[in-house]
């Protein structure tokens, strides 16, 4: 049997942001590859499990989820400091934003919790309903909206921004003012 | 994905008089309590890093490697496991 071409093109066109996802997740780009890659062996191996017409997204990112959490359970077994090794993993894939001002955005989702981080990304980034997202992660839509809060305030305390003018290009102008301090 | 549609979007609550904020993609932003204490400049900020960082990994497309993988096993399934 043939895959539908149809459907394979349905699952090609979720791959980039599977893959977004699956970096978001583990936070480094190979280990992330490899977790697309075997998402869609997955996927593809019980494509007769995917009703046509449904939403193709959802049905991908929950086999990647899954797996990812299989994984790091048993990793969590064996390495004691998860975020921590998250957070340096986060370092190895500069290359994925050129952007500086990402580093401090980066480095405060990665102390996000895992299960708040996924909700944030899923609704936040990847543009699913909290009702997808909530049938994703496997609980309650009130559920996701309650991590999705949780994890906005958490990074906004974390990134220790009050107003608008501590988060944004004035931030270099400001730090220039302050090193005049002389000055006024 | 494009899924042209303005998925993380909450209808605010009857009575509710906070005004429509609008965050980077134009889209309306709900005002919880906890976002109406953070202001929701910097939640519209934070969406906005969030998703200018997960984009640029969209934008990358999909590998070459994955493109084999997925045609290699559409043609015969029997390979698929």
């Amino acid at each position: 049997m043939k895959l539908d071409p149809a459907i394979r093109d349905q699952v090609l066109s979720t791959v980039p942001s599977l893959r977004a996802f699956a970096i978001s997740l583990c936070g480094h780009v190979d280990r992330a590859d490899d977790l697309v890659q075997e998402t869609l062996l997955r996927a593809l191996a019980h494509i007769d499990s995917f009703e046509p017409g449904t939403n193709m997204p959802a049905w991908l990112f929950t086999i990647l989820r899954n797996l990812f959490r299989s994984e790091y359970r048993k990793r969590r077994r064996e390495v004691e400091d998860a975020d921590g090794r998250y957070a340096d993993t986060l370092k190895t894939h500069p290359e994925q934003t050129g952007r500086v001002e990402f580093g401090e955005f980066r480095a405060a989702l990665a102390k996000l919790p895992s299960d708040q981080r996924e909700a944030l990304i899923l609704v936040g980034a990847s543009g699913f309903s909290y009702e997808e997202a909530a049938a994703i992660c496997g609980c309650a839509v009130g559920t996701i909206k309650s991590r999705v809060n949780r994890a906005r305030t958490r990074l906004a305390d974390l990134l220790a921004i009050d107003n608008i003018d501590d988060f944004g290009p004035d931030r270099a102008t400001r730090a220039v003012l302050a090193g005049g301090s002389g000055r006024g | 994905m494009n899924k042209g549609k303005t998925a993380n979007v909450e209808t605010p609550a009857p009575g509710t008089d906070q005004p429509e904020a609008r965050d980077a993609m134009g889209r309306t932003v709900t005002q919880r309590k906890s976002e109406v204490r953070l202001g929701r400049e910097v939640q519209a900020r934070i969406g906005q890093q969030l998703r200018a960082m997960y984009d640029d990994v969209v934008k990358e497309g999909v590998p070459q490697h994955i493109v084999d993988l997925v045609r290699r096993l559409g043609d015969h399934d029997d390979g698929a496991a």
